[in-house]
C-alpha cells in the first residue's frame, strides 16, 4: 500500500484546468520530485493536497485513508497529515523564530507545552538554528528563514513534508544549508513530495520524478530514466535545456 | 520694541490652564477612542463587504474628510437645533471629533487590512488555523504593526489640532481656557505664549508615551529622540 497516492487530481482556475488528472504514489519514506517547466501546475499539486487550491476532481489517499478535499472537515484531516513550506517561507513576522515553531502545536493542537518546547529546540538544532529561537524573521537570512519554516513544518509531526520551490527565493550561496537540512530528513525516512528547480539535488535524493507540463504528467519514473533516457520528446527536450549547466 | 512681558497673571491662572489640558487630553482619547471603533468597522465593510454598504462608508468618508471639522462641528451645534436636536457644546465636540477621526480612521485602518499578506495566512491555514485563529494570530497582529506609527500620529492631530477647534462652541479645553482668561486681562501674548509651551508638551509626552507603547507591544522601532 502506498504511503502516498494521487490519483486523478484535478484543479480549475476559473475555466482554466490547471491540473488535468494527475497521479502518482510513493511508499513510506520515498521522495517524489515534481519537476517542469513554471506553469506547469507542479505547485498547483501541493496547493491541491494541502487544500488551497480547491480540486474538482480526483481524490488523495495517505497511509490508505481516501480524502477528496469535499468538506473543511476534509480538508482539516489533509492538513493533520501533511505540512508543506512555501518558496517565500512565509514566517509570521510578529513571531520570534521560536513562537513561530510553537504556535501551530500549542495553540491549535493544544499539546503537552514541555514536549513541544523541546521538540521545537530538537528541530533548531536539526536545522542548525539553536541559537535563533528569539530572533524575528526580519532578523534572519532568507536561507535562514527557509530552515525556520522547515522547522516550522516538522513541528506538527506530519506523516508527509511539501516542499514547494524551497531554494528558489535564496541567493546561491544559501541553497546548500537547506539543501543540507532536507537531506537530514530524508536520511530520517521523512517521506516527500519536493518541486524543485535544483536538478543535483533531485537527483541525489529522489526516488522519484514526475515531470509535468501543462497539468499533465508527461513522464514519470526514477531520476536515472528520466534524466538520462527519457522517452518522450518532451522531456528529451526540457532535461537538455536544463541539465547542460 | 518696548513691550513689557508679565507673565504673572498667567501663573496666577496657570491650575485652570491645567484643567483646560486635562479636558483636552480626555477629548483626545475619547475622540480618537471611539474613531477607532468606528474605523475599525468601516474598514473591515469598506474591505470585505458587499458594494451598497461600501458605497455608504464611501460616502461617509467622502464627506467627513473632504470638509473642514469645525464645519462640522457648527452643524452639529447650530445647524441641528434648528431641526430640534439640541446637544451641549461638549457633546457636539465630542460627537463631531469622533465621526470625524473615525473617517480618517477608516482610511488607516484599510491600509492595514489590505498590507495582510495573503501568505501568511496560507501559512496559518496549512497549520490548521481556523477561520478565528488566522484573526486573532496572524491577520490582528500585523494590522497593528504595520499601521501603529500612522495611528499614533493620527492621535496627536485629533489630541491638538481636533479639539482646540472646541474654543469657537465654548467648551473650555486648552485654547478655550487661553481664550477665556485672556479676554479679561488682555495678556495675549503672555498667554499664547504659555498655552503653546503646554500643547508641546502635551504632544510631546503623548508622542514618547505612543512610542514606548508601540516598541513593547509591536516591535515598531520609532526613534523618541
Amino acid at each position: 500500500m502506498p504511503h502516498l497516492a494521487v490519483k486523478d487530481v484535478r484543479a480549475k482556475y476559473g475555466s482554466l484546468e490547471v491540473l488535468k488528472g494527475i497521479s502518482f504514489s510513493i511508499e513510506k519514506g520515498e521522495i517524489a520530485a515534481l519537476v517542469g517547466p513554471s506553469g506547469s501546475g507542479k505547485s498547483t499539486v501541493l496547493r491541491a493536497l494541502m487544500g488551497l487550491t480547491p480540486i474538482t476532481g480526483g481524490a488523495v489517499d495517505i497511509a490508505g485513508e481516501t480524502m477528496n478535499y469535499s468538506s473543511a472537515k476534509e480538508v482539516r484531516a489533509a492538513r493533520d497529515r501533511m505540512a508543506v513550506v512555501f518558496q517565500q517561507y512565509n514566517l509570521f513576522q510578529n513571531m520570534t523564530v521560536m513562537q513561530n515553531l510553537t504556535l501551530a502545536p500549542l495553540k491549535i493542537k493544544k499539546w503537552n507545552k514541555s514536549e513541544v518546547m523541546s521538540e521545537a529546540r530538537r528541530l533548531l538544532g536539526l536545522v542548525g538554528l539553536s541559537d535563533k529561537a528569539d530572533a524575528f524573521s526580519d532578523q534572519l537570512s532568507g536561507g535562514q528563514q527557509q530552515r525556520v519554516a522547515l522547522a516550522r513544518a516538522l513541528a506538527l509531526k506530519p506523516q508527509i513534508l511539501l516542499l514547494d520551490e524551497v531554494t528558489s527565493a535564496l541567493d546561491p550561496e544559501l541553497v546548500n544549508e537547506v539543501l543540507d537540512a532536507i537531506r537530514k530528513l530524508a536520511n530520517e525516512g521523512m517521506t516527500m513530495v519536493i518541486v524543485s528547480h535544483e536538478m543535483a539535488f533531485v537527483r541525489e535524493v529522489a526516488d522519484k520524478v514526475v515531470f509535468m507540463d501543462a497539468g499533465q504528467i508527461i513522464e514519470a519514473g526514477t531520476p536515472t530514466e528520466l534524466f538520462d533516457t527519457p522517452r518522450t520528446d518532451r522531456a528529451r527536450d526540457f532535461f537538455s535545456k536544463i541539465l547542460r549547466h | 520694541m518696548d513691550y513689557k512681558f508679565q507673565f504673572g497673571v498667567v501663573w496666577d491662572n496657570f491650575p485652570e490652564l491645567l484643567e483646560g489640558a486635562w479636558l483636552t487630553f480626555q477629548l483626545g482619547c475619547f475622540a480618537f477612542a471611539g474613531g477607532a471603533i468606528i474605523g475599525l468597522i468601516c474598514a473591515a465593510l469598506k474591505t470585505y463587504g458587499p458594494w451598497p454598504v461600501r458605497f455608504v462608508v464611501n460616502v461617509y468618508v467622502v464627506f467627513i474628510t473632504n470638509t473642514p471639522a469645525l464645519i462640522q462641528i457648527y452643524f452639529l451645534y447650530f445647524g441641528l437645533p434648528e431641526v430640534g436636536l439640541r446637544w451641549s457644546n461638549e457633546a457636539c465636540l465630542i460627537i463631531g471629533l469622533t465621526l470625524n477621526a473615525g473617517a480618517y480612521l477608516t482610511l488607516i485602518l484599510r491600509a492595514g487590512f489590505l498590507s495582510v499578506r495573503i501568505t501568511e495566512i496560507e501559512a496559518g491555514q496549512t497549520l490548521g488555523m481556523s477561520l478565528l485563529q488566522q484573526v486573532r494570530y496572524i491577520i490582528v497582529p500585523h494590522i497593528a504593526k504595520s499601521i501603529y506609527p500612522a495611528l499614533a500620529n493620527f492621535f496627536i492631530v485629533v489630541l491638538v489640532m481636533g479639539t482646540s477647534v472646541g474654543a469657537l462652541i465654548g467648551v473650555d479645553e486648552l485654547t478655550g481656557q487661553a481664550i477665556n482668561l485672556s479676554s479679561v486681562n488682555y495678556r495675549w501674548l503672555e498667554y499664547f505664549t504659555v498655552v503653546a509651551g503646554m500643547y508641546v508638551v502635551l504632544t510631546f509626552v503623548a508622542s514618547i508615551g505612543l512610542a514606548l507603547l508601540g516598541r513593547w507591544a509591536f516591535r515598531v522601532k520609532a526613534r523618541i529622540f
